[in-house]
């Protein structure tokens, strides 16, 4: 599992690989707040290379996602979404609330 | 095909070999790909439930059994921990709005969703089971 930020002028792109269960997504968790620290709020994730998802990997999306709409402030929107993942996000109720986009390009022009 | 086991310690550190042995397992079942994505999910599920609640945090085991009956690929996970009562987990509102969403009970809902089947037991002497089914699909109808 790795996570990368890249820091934009619109926003953070935090890029996801890998596996995220119940023990890798307390990292998920730390990115979101490392954004936010710095007064980052309009995030993009990167979903592209993910590979697992789990329920506890989602409770750290929609924590990030919560937070950084606070107050109107920001909005987390997603990425180039596997289609099992969306298949996951579908059946959890997310998919219609969380904005998706096909590719990171067009997730960062939307901010 | 003969049953598949593993035995692993109750850490969340665990779960990416569990989620390895699951796959290869169904695979060699014939489980088609996106149904063993699905037992790969549940069972994860099952497994954190285990180290996460029937455990919560004490050392021991968690064995992972799978096998087939009836065209059924099976998934039993078994644990020596607390047992669990899943008619205590409130079902998680999936039409609710995020922002006032209780996130709760996600896992428990996958575990039911994604499969054909579960059952929980609870014995002192075999400890807490979790059976989860997925048929088969030949693409015969």
């Amino acid at each position: 599992m790795t996570i990368e930020t890249t820091e934009l002028k619109r926003c953070n792109v935090i890029k996801l690989e890998g596996r995220f269960d119940s023990a890798t997504a307390p990292a998920l968790e730390e990115a979101f707040r490392e954004s936010m620290n710095g007064g980052v709020y309009r995030i993009v994730v990167d979903m592209s290379g993910v590979q697992f998802f789990s329920s506890a990997a989602i409770r750290a999306l929609l924590m990030g996602y919560k937070e950084c709409r606070r107050w109107n402030r920001g909005d987390v929107r997603l990425a180039a979404v596997p289609e099992r993942i969306t298949q996951v996000f579908d059946l959890a109720g997310i998919s219609s609330f969380i904005e998706t986009y096909p590719d990171t390009t067009k997730a960062v022009g939307s901010f | 095909m003969p049953p598949f086991e593993l035995c692993v310690r109750s850490d969340l550190s665990q779960l990416a070999k569990i989620s390895e042995f699951v796959t290869q397992s169904a695979r060699r079942a014939g489980v088609p790909e996106a149904d063993v994505f699905d037992i790969q999910m549940a069972t994860d599920e099952a497994c954190t439930n285990s180290i996460e609640h029937a455990y919560s945090g004490n050392m021991g085991e968690v064995r992972v059994c799978c096998w087939v009956e009836n065209r059924t690929f099976v998934v039993r996970v078994t644990d020596f921990g607390k047992q669990f009562d899943p008619t205590k987990v409130p079902m998680p509102d999936t039409e609710a709005p995020l922002e006032s969403r209780d996130i709760g009970g996600l896992g428990l809902f996958f575990m039911r969703e994604l499969t054909d089947g579960i059952e929980f037991h609870s014995d002192k002497e075999k400890g807490n089971q979790v059976i989860l089914r997925k048929r088969i699909q030949t693409g015969e109808g």
